[in-house]
């Protein structure tokens, strides 16, 4: 179980190029970010403006005595802090559509491309991992182009603002005040690395713990029916339990550093007024500059830590960002070649040529599997389950590519033509079928807009799907929960036909589509699918003889090897694999 | 704080490390306000020069020795408030899981899986910060605001304090205000990224057929209004949310500058020392953070409650199915089992699913059901699971309505295959011995050659640890269903129901399933329902269902001679062959 769901945790530094691919998003938006940055300079310099005046007030104007002088000063600051208060927010907001833009940009990226990966590709990641990298995982990223991006530049300006103020002052009493920083920066680094480690740890028990709810949620009839509630909630405590692990160890490396940061500032405000205060007894240094030193180094503790508390939004982007990229660094494995062929119109003719399939490394499926099938004919291939029957079908469509030999549509090799083109004449109909959230009427059309109405009726008559949505409570409106949980498998089924049938395709394949519907409403299909076949090749994947024996070929597959092939009668004669099947079904 | 009813246990658990927690946070605030004090006395001492350098390193060393106090107060509080807040992620994470297993199956028919999922981390998360960082800020607001105020009109001058504060009042208006809006358009934010988890959870489940349609593009755009949606919610959160925080430091400021001149003025009419001034300045700073973390606070709280309220709808759910004062002390009854005109309608249904069903089926007896799609026949299978309710007396297992018998015992005794053949993503093994962890190697193996699908596992190379992928990926439909029947077989029930578990097998294995399952069934009472006549016409009785009646029923031989619905669909399975034969 574990193996399953566990990611490995990759350890890797922290990385320019990842950061330099992260700001290629920021690129478009350029001039927002630079519009940003200029109001953060404004907001900056007010800042860095307040202590001064401070300064300025209590040497020039209080200690003198001068109210007028304090009076302006006081204008001036209101003055300050108004445009400063602007700044901030249209900053803010800019910042903060910036960012969205960005993620929207990146999520959009993400899903289109995770979209195109194929099919094996979604056998080896559990599907509440990939949503979590939509969702959660962006959400991270948007925070770190909001607060990170341009707000890192803020603390850097503050820093080096005071930093010149505070030498301008007094050299001496600045050095002083900056023995902390090499302190402030170790602690920092330490803090870094330790906090982003707690940081992925915690992040993956947490797409673990997602993984896990969604198939138990899936699953909870089975769960249920099994009284395996108290063992099921066990597993999930355990995997609970690792990641309230992970994140008090999170907590741990915060108490820690945190208040640490807070003691080296005391310790920084007690050298300045041990110094600074013995240079004022001396008369060597005024004091309101004592006073505005002792603003400053508050001012210049904060955006130490807040590029710490930085950091933890970087680590936990970061680590979000190297997932988010690994997906998106995973070719797709099913690619259409430079300039691909058209097929143009298709007349259906399709060819296997020592075909060997294998899902993974050399646990070979189908075996040097060679067979033509010419244009509108009906081919059937029966089988045992398990014979690789269902893995053909995924091969004519290309959902998975081949490991040696060739597959051929009117005579091209399929990976030389546009897999979407390709596929979109070929009509199949699956084992399971999968319906969408939405209406009935949309999940015979799915989002071809060019299907109407009246096309849907149409085709749901013909395979006689227009009884049972007829008896639903808003017809062909009717609400379809997620997968379609409320139909009954045998609806579904139709449901299915309807759709393949809408698309009007030039191949059409029926994976072992008939099973799940009793005998009549079977009959009523077959003699829509009569009508149906006529000038399409057609591929038939069923264990029920019967309906395969108007086929002008029949395939038989075992353990993933062509055993026999022929008319229903030849095969009958030749007695062989094919007449024990026949009589398996048959016999009293 | 109805709210908080389902955290209360949480709370009683935890109460004193929150009590020695916040005791810890404030000691820590009342440290803190030494600081200024220090730095005014200094400043006063400085101006007479009344200082001496021994003096000044002695207080230098105070404030060092404070801020050592400090430290490790903090480190205390965070390890006691913000560590008890994980512990209340994990408990509430596991009483969330630990309530949805409780729920009848109806209730996830209608609540998306995404939505739920977003309650468990998204939700708790919001909630786990309110209880964490939320407190801390929240004692922190009261407390520091609260000494720092008292302590400056004590100490340095009432009118001045009063003066300087007058911005107060209007951040509390405005976090108020603020507040409200923040709630709502934060619950539409949670709205939108919920809907948008969902979209991308749906097409990743349902990625075969959308590559297969060429639905790429189209699912593509679909995700990008969900997308947008979700961008235009953060935009408008970000319009209030964005004007909140500067407009609350700007306040804080003017009340800087209101301090500056007026206090400026007092120091040279020599009202106030300018050490007290700086003091002031000094608490005026104390109390910027409090001041922000008010706005802060809102915020997470608000998040918080909003969050614990969707969890609450969950958590308010009663499960419609559940033991009560009527299920009656039994551990055990007899495996016959009887329909007493039961009439069924799925709740929010119209037409009912069963009506007048009447079946007596003996101890060791085999009832077969038979009928087109949405006839009923699963319904009866997941009214005798108990998935729903029953009306009283009519449904009678060993003699006992199945209300009053324990859902575990009734759960227990019946071996189920359903039609679509969920598997968990762990080993085969782990799968058949689902219902047992415990059970030895042996009764796995058996189960499997049972139904005939150890010779398919044999030839994996990890044999019985072969892991399955989310749905079962790497199997075939038809081996999903034999490890479906195995892991049923292998919990060696009294009662086996078998909801048209052998459509997608081929006739050779059904076959010899069918023949193995006959050892199987010989001393057990079974319910199979199908499609094919082969599967069926072995049953002590069959029955036929049309739209959630009987309306046939009897032995195979009986049925046929009878001439109705099943003899027409078994000539019909005669007339097939019979035409495919001539050819």
């Amino acid at each position: 179980m574990n193996n399953f769901h566990e990611e490995e945790v990759v350890v890797k530094t922290f990385d320019t190029q990842l950061l330099k691919r992260l700001l290629k998003y920021a690129k478009p938006y350029i001039g927002l970010i630079s519009a940003s940055f200029l109001l953060l300079i404004l907001i900056t310099l007010g800042d860095l403006a307040r202590p001064y005046l401070m300064k300025i007030a209590i040497d020039d104007y209080i200690a003198v005595g001068n109210k007028d002088g304090l009076k302006n000063i006081a204008l001036i600051f209101v003055a300050v802090i108004t445009g400063s208060f602007a700044c901030n927010y249209i900053q803010v907001y800019i910042l903060n559509y910036t960012g969205q833009k960005i993620i929207y940009n990146m999520r959009q990226e993400l899903y289109s491309h995770l979209l195109r990966m194929s099919l094996s590709f979604y056998d080896r990641n559990p599907v509440g991992r990939l949503v979590t990298r939509v969702s959660n995982d962006m959400e991270n990223l948007n925070e770190m182009y909001t607060t990170v991006l341009v707000n890192l530049f803020k603390d850097i300006f503050t820093l080096t603002g005071i930093v010149i103020v505070m030498l301008r002052m007094n050299a001496k009493v600045a050095l002083i005040s900056f023995i902390a920083i090499p302190f402030i920066f170790l602690s920092a680094l330490i803090f870094r690395k330790e906090s982003r480690k707690a940081y992925r740890v915690t992040r993956v028990k947490l797409a673990k713990i997602n993984a896990t709810l969604s198939e138990n949620i899936s699953g909870m009839k089975i769960i249920q029916i099994f009284n395996r509630e108290k063992y099921k909630y066990d597993e999930f405590f355990a995997i609970n339990d690792e990641h309230r692990q992970a994140s008090l160890r999170e907590v741990f490396v915060f108490a820690i550093f945190r208040p640490s940061m807070d003691l080296i500032y005391s310790f920084s405000l007690a050298l300045l007024i041990w110094y600074g205060g013995g240079r004022v007894l001396q008369g060597a240094l005024p004091f309101g500059v004592l006073f505005a030193f002792v603003n400053y180094i508050d001012q210049f503790f904060k955006p130490i830590n807040d590029l710490t508390e930085k950091f933890d939004i970087l680590q936990s982007a970061i680590s979000s960002a190297e997932r988010i990229f690994m997906l998106l660094d995973q070719e797709e494995e099913i690619k259409n070649i430079e300039s691909p062929k058209s097929l143009g119109k298709v007349i259906g003719k399709i060819e296997f040529k020592n075909v060997w399939f294998a899902y993974e490394g050399e646990n070979w499926v189908l075996k040097d599997v060679s067979f033509t099938i010419n244009p509108g004919e009906t081919v059937a291939f029966v089988g045992a389950t398990g014979a690789g029957k269902t893995s053909i079908i995924s091969l004519i469509a290309r959902l998975y590519d081949i490991q040696k030999g060739e597959i051929l549509i009117d005579g091209k090799n399929i990976k030389e033509v546009d897999k979407y083109e390709l596929r979109s004449h070929i009509g199949v109909v699956l084992q399971d079928v999968f319906l969408f959230t939405g209406d009935i009427k949309g999940n015979i059309r799915l989002n071809n807009q060019n299907i109407d109405d009246e096309k849907i009726k149409e085709v749901a008559g013909f395979v006689n799907a227009d009884t049972f949505i007829e008896n639903l409570p808003n017809k062909y409106d009717e609400k379809v929960m997620e997968r379609g949980a409320t139909l009954s498998s045998g609806q579904r089924q139709l449901l299915a036909f309807a759709r393949a049938l809408a698309f009007n395709p030039s191949v059409l394949v029926l994976d072992e589509a008939t099973s799940n519907i009793d005998t009549e409403t079977e009959l009523l299909i077959q003699d829509a699918i009569k009508k149906l076949i006529k000038g399409r090749t057609n591929i038939i994947i069923a264990h029920r003889l019967s309906t395969i024996q108007n086929a002008d070929k029949i395939i038989v597959m075992h353990k993933g090897k062509i055993r026999e092939m022929g008319k229903h009668q030849e095969l009958l004669d030749k007695k062989g694999m094919y007449y024990d099947l026949y009589l398996l079904q048959y016999k009293e | 704080m109805g709210k908080f009813k389902h955290i209360e246990d949480f709370f009683k658990k935890y109460k004193w490390k929150y009590i020695l927690g916040i005791f810890v946070l404030l000691f820590v605030d009342g440290l803190q306000l030494i600081t200024p004090k220090i730095l005014g006395y200094v400043t006063d001492a400085l101006s007479a020069h009344t200082l001496s350098m021994k003096e000044i390193f002695f207080y230098a060393f105070l404030i060092v020795l404070i801020a050592v106090f400090i430290a490790a107060f903090r480190y205390l509080w965070r390890m006691l408030i913000i560590g008890s807040s994980r512990q209340l992620e994990f408990w509430l994470r596991n009483k969330l899981f630990a309530h949805l297993e409780k729920l009848s199956l109806n209730y996830f028919y209608h609540n998306k899986t995404g939505d739920l999922m977003a309650h468990a981390t998204n939700d708790i998360n919001a909630v786990r910060m309110a209880f964490g960082m939320g407190i801390v800020m929240m004692t922190d607001a009261i407390f520091l605001t609260a000494s720092t105020i008292i302590i400056m009109m004590v100490s340095i001058d009432i009118k001045f304090t009063l003066i300087a504060l007058i911005p107060f009042p209007f951040v509390a208006f405005i976090v108020m205000f603020f507040g409200k809006l923040i709630q709502k358009r934060f619950k539409r934010v949670q709205e939108a990224f919920s809907n948008l988890t969902d979209k991308a959870q749906e097409s990743f489940s349902g990625i075969r057929v959308i590559k297969s349609f060429v639905q790429e593009e189209s699912e593509i755009n679909n995700f990008a209004k969900a997308n947008e949606a979700n961008l235009k919610a953060n935009m408008n959160l970000v319009k209030v949310w964005g004007a909140m925080s500067p407009l609350v430091i700007f306040l804080s400021a003017l009340s800087f500058v209101i301090t500056l001149y007026y206090g400026g003025t007092l120091v040279i009419d020599k009202v106030i020392s300018l050490g007290q001034l700086v003091s002031f300045i000094s608490y005026l700073e104390l109390l910027t953070w409090p001041m922000m973390a008010i706005g802060h606070v809102i915020n997470v709280l608000q998040r918080g409650i909003a969050s614990m309220t969707r969890i609450n709808e969950i958590l308010d759910t009663e499960p419609e199915i559940h033991d009560d004062d009527n299920t009656l002390d039994i551990d055990n009854f007899e495996e016959s089992i009887e329909f007493r005109n039961l009439s069924f309608t799925y709740p929010g249904a119209k037409v009912p699913a069963l009506s007048d069903i009447n079946i007596k089926l003996e101890k060791g007896k085999t009832l077969a059901v038979i009928g087109k799609t949405g006839s009923g026949k699963s319904t009866l299978a997941n009214l005798l699971l108990r998935l729903y309710n029953v009306e009283e007396g009519s449904i009678l297992l060993g003699g006992y309505d199945i209300n009053k018998i324990p859902i575990d015992l009734l759960r227990r005794k019946i071996g189920y295959v359903p039609q679509d053949n969920f598997l968990f993503s762990c080993s085969i093994r782990d799968n058949i011995a689902f219902a047992d962890e415990n059970m030895p190697f042996e009764k796995i193996e058996e189960a499997a050659k049972i139904t005939s699908v150890h010779d398919d596992i044999i030839g994996f190379p990890n044999k019985f640890d072969t892991q399955l992928g989310e749905r079962g990926v790497t199997l075939s439909g038809g081996q999903k269903q034999r490890v479906s029947i195995a892991r049923a077989i292998a919990k060696n029930p009294g009662i086996m129901i078998f909801d048209d578990c052998l459509s997608a097998v081929d006739t050779k294995t059904e076959e010899k399933i069918l023949s193995n399952l006959k050892e199987v069934t010989k001393d057990r009472t079974s319910i199979i329902i199908a499609h094919r006549i082969s599967t069926v016409k072995h049953a002590d009785e069959i029955i036929v269902l049309d739209e959630g009646r009987i309306i046939e029923r009897g032995t195979h031989d009986e049925l046929v001679a009878l001439g109705g619905y099943y003899s027409s669909i078994y000539h019909k399975q005669l007339l097939e062959e019979k035409i495919a034969g001539q050819e």
